[in-house]
């Protein structure tokens, strides 16, 4: 059974849609991202998950059950957010985990323990607002985890992280999928997005563009670009390619819906075209992200 | 409810250590203690007081009488009053220290009344605390009658003490003591004020508190925890605990500063008036501050700073300040056509029962009138408020325009 499943929501403000008819689902030990470009709804799907915002229609299921029973075995880390900055550090971990459910012992017990594990123990009786913006980060980071949840999910983890603090960040939401959790992201750092996730959805406009495994997209978009050596200058008449580009060693070649990897190696070869290297280029999801967000091309 | 008493415990823990809430706190016990200082000074015991303070006794009055009433003085004043000759010798004796002051009482006294201090330079308030002491008094009107009887001349030098009896509209008498009249209307008047000023300082708490919780982000984080409504709820419970603590804490100090005497003063009223003033007064403090907090609450989700959020509520408390800038009118009728109104209108009936009450007997259908407008009121403001709450708290950066009010609105629908 998925951690969540979200069937056809919609959710409307006036005249806008800002979600339309999306379906998802999300199994544990699986990290998920949400993507999509800013206003593309993806805070608003997000809010409607953590019970903070209610669906106009479909039905959203967290851990099996309606999202308000399950607020407390869910950890959220919003994108607008702060923290109480003249609490102490422990004090606010505490109170949060209470609001989840604990009891106050095991609360302590328990952000004590994440406190330690970032480096911020020594910072426990401080004042919030005494600590650096990137600890503030963290510790914003521990405060979705502290109810040691089943389901996190996460709206830009990794906003204001130095390269530091981001591993350590990185290496406590890697520990949750290796613990059997399920994590949601939704970033737009592309490269930590490929690194941690095992399945995307892109969407824009409310409505989903791209689902499924990253490592699927990936591949379906990667049989259209070629990196390419050759021995001396390129034609410029070579058949189904619509762009090129010149990098250090020879090219890069975005190839037309049309055409595959295959017939430009067969016209290459045909040519008698002497090649030094022949590589079919893995595309950024980045570049994915873009082409399908301009594109408007539905998955 | 566990996380409404998990909120309520904070929000008292935080608001309790506010600045703000120590200093209005600890202004009202040192409030009273000026007032008893004053109240002491005027009734003559100032005096008394700087004499055990500082040790500076005042001593005999010389006097010097051209008139032959006070000579010679009577023997129940001698101890306190010393005769000279003339003036030089009296003079004289005021230099040296052997008298405070020197009473000075020309011929023409009888006719036309006019007696002369002389105190020396640098003596302070002395001429005027003997000038209206009760001593002086007596002296001069004792000595005027010396041929009467003295249990008249006892008499006309304190000629009354005044009981008051009030005569209700079923004919039921009540006495009151001599301040009677005056403890009955300020006891319980300033009490209400008391009340008035912790609905607005705990609402104000409230108000702050959701403004700052929407300023630094942290409320959605809240949100993900607990709905809207268990918000709100803790909010209140925990700030509505913060204003009874405020009040608990003045009543005592005021009861252990006065040593008691205030409370002497309440037992002096009717005690079952009294009761029944303490507990209406609690159900329009419980009231009010419920209603109050919850238009607090929501205007302070849609601003989109603390700043903004109290301009708007500053419209609401505009409305509960309308009856002190009516408090002349009460004073003198206090069952007025325009008070009876403004007792029946949910935003000003708290502070206007609060205000009438200690004024005199209010109408028992104005009472409940007023309880049930607010308790009327009540639920749909929070229905109202809730509804906005959640969707307004959200909200970040917009100005809280009519038009944002009304999306607001149809989002939260």
């Amino acid at each position: 059974m998925p951690m969540l499943l979200v069937s056809h929501l919609q959710k409307r403000y006036a005249k806008l849609e800002a979600v339309r008819d999306l379906s998802f689902d999300l199994s544990s030990g699986e990290v998920f991202g949400l993507l999509g470009p800013n206003g593309a709804g993806k805070t608003t799907t997000i809010r409607i998950i953590m019970d903070i915002i209610q669906a106009d229609g479909g039905s959203v299921e967290v851990l099996g059950g309606v999202p308000r029973q399950a607020k407390h075995r869910v950890g959220y880390l919003p994108e607008e957010r702060g923290l109480y900055l003249n609490m102490g550090v422990l004090d606010v971990l505490v109170y949060l985990a209470e609001l989840k459910g604990w009891q106050r012992p095991a609360a302590r017990k328990r952000a004590k323990m994440l406190l330690e594990k970032v480096g911020l123990a020594d910072w426990a009786k401080s004042k919030v607002r005494e600590l650096s913006r990137g600890m503030q980060q963290k510790l914003q980071v521990l405060a979705a985890m502290v109810n040691d949840p089943d389901l996190l999910i996460m709206d830009e983890p990794f906003q204001g992280l130095d390269p530091v603090n981001l591993e350590a960040v990185k290496t406590l939401l890697i520990e949750q999928r290796q613990a059997g959790k399920g994590l949601m992201l939704s970033s737009h750092q592309m490269n930590l997005v490929e690194a941690l996730c095992d399945r995307i959805l892109l969407m824009n406009q409310g409505e989903a563009l791209l689902y499924g495994s990253l490592a699927e997209i990936k591949r379906q978009y990667a049989g259209h670009t070629v990196r390419l050596s050759t021995e001396g200058a390129l034609p410029a008449d070579l058949p189904g390619v619509v762009r090129r580009e010149s990098v250090d060693d020879g090219w890069i070649l975005s190839l037309a819906e049309t055409t595959s990897t295959q017939d430009l190696l067969s016209d290459l070869v045909a040519r008698r075209i002497p090649v030094l290297s022949f590589q079919v280029a893995a595309k950024p999801l980045a570049e994915i992200f873009i082409q399908v967000v301009e594109g408007g091309r539905h998955a | 409810m566990r996380n409404v008493l998990v909120i309520a415990r904070r929000e008292y823990g935080t608001n309790i250590r506010r600045t703000g809430f120590l200093v209005v706190t600890a202004l009202v016990p040192l409030t009273v203690i000026i007032a008893l200082g004053v109240m002491m000074f005027f009734s003559g015991s100032a005096s008394q007081l700087l004499e055990k303070a500082f040790g500076s006794t005042p001593g005999e009055v010389g006097v010097v009488d051209h008139s032959s009433i006070f000579t010679p003085i009577l023997a129940e004043f001698q101890d306190q009053f010393r005769p000279y000759p003339d003036e030089t010798a009296g003079r004289k004796a005021l230099l040296a220290g052997d008298v405070s002051a020197l009473l000075v009482v020309p011929s023409a006294y009888l006719s036309n009344g006019k007696v002369q201090l002389l105190v020396l330079q640098g003596s302070g308030l002395q001429s005027g605390m003997l000038t209206d002491s009760p001593r002086m008094d007596a002296f001069l009107v004792s000595h005027l009658l010396r041929n009467e009887n003295p249990a008249l001349r006892q008499r006309a030098a304190h000629p009354a003490h005044f009981s008051t009896v009030q005569v209700s509209s079923k004919g039921e008498s009540e006495n009151r003591g001599p301040l009677g009249e005056v403890y009955a209307f300020l006891v319980p008047y300033f009490f209400s004020i008391l009340l008035v000023i912790t609905i607005f300082t705990s609402a104000g708490y409230l108000l702050q508190g959701i403004a700052e919780e929407k300023e630094n982000r942290i409320v959605e984080i809240i949100l993900s925890s607990v709905s809207a409504r268990e918000l709100l709820a803790g909010k209140i419970v925990g700030l509505g605990a913060v204003g009874l603590t405020q009040v608990l804490i003045w009543v005592l100090s005021v009861l252990v500063f006065s040593s008691g005497s205030v409370f002497l003063m309440a037992v002096q009223l009717s005690l079952p008036g009294m009761l029944r003033m303490v507990l209406l007064a609690l159900v329009y403090y419980l009231l009010g501050f419920t209603m109050y907090a919850v238009i607090m609450a929501t205007t302070g989700s849609v601003g989109s700073n603390l700043k903004e959020s109290q301009q708007i509520s500053g419209i609401f408390s505009f409305f509960a300040a309308i009856p002190y800038m009516v408090a002349g009118f009460a004073f003198s009728n206090p069952n007025g056509l325009g008070l009876r109104l403004l007792s029946y209108f949910p935003l000003t009936a708290p502070t206007m029962m609060m205000m009438r009450l200690p004024m005199g007997s209010v109408p028992g259908i104005d009472i409940v009138l007023s309880i049930l407008s607010i308790v009327v009121t009540i639920p749909v403001a929070l229905w109202i408020g809730a509804r906005i709450f959640r969707v307004g708290i959200l909200m970040y950066g917009k100005r809280p325009s009519l038009r944002t009010l009304w999306q607001v609105w149809r989002q939260a629908g």
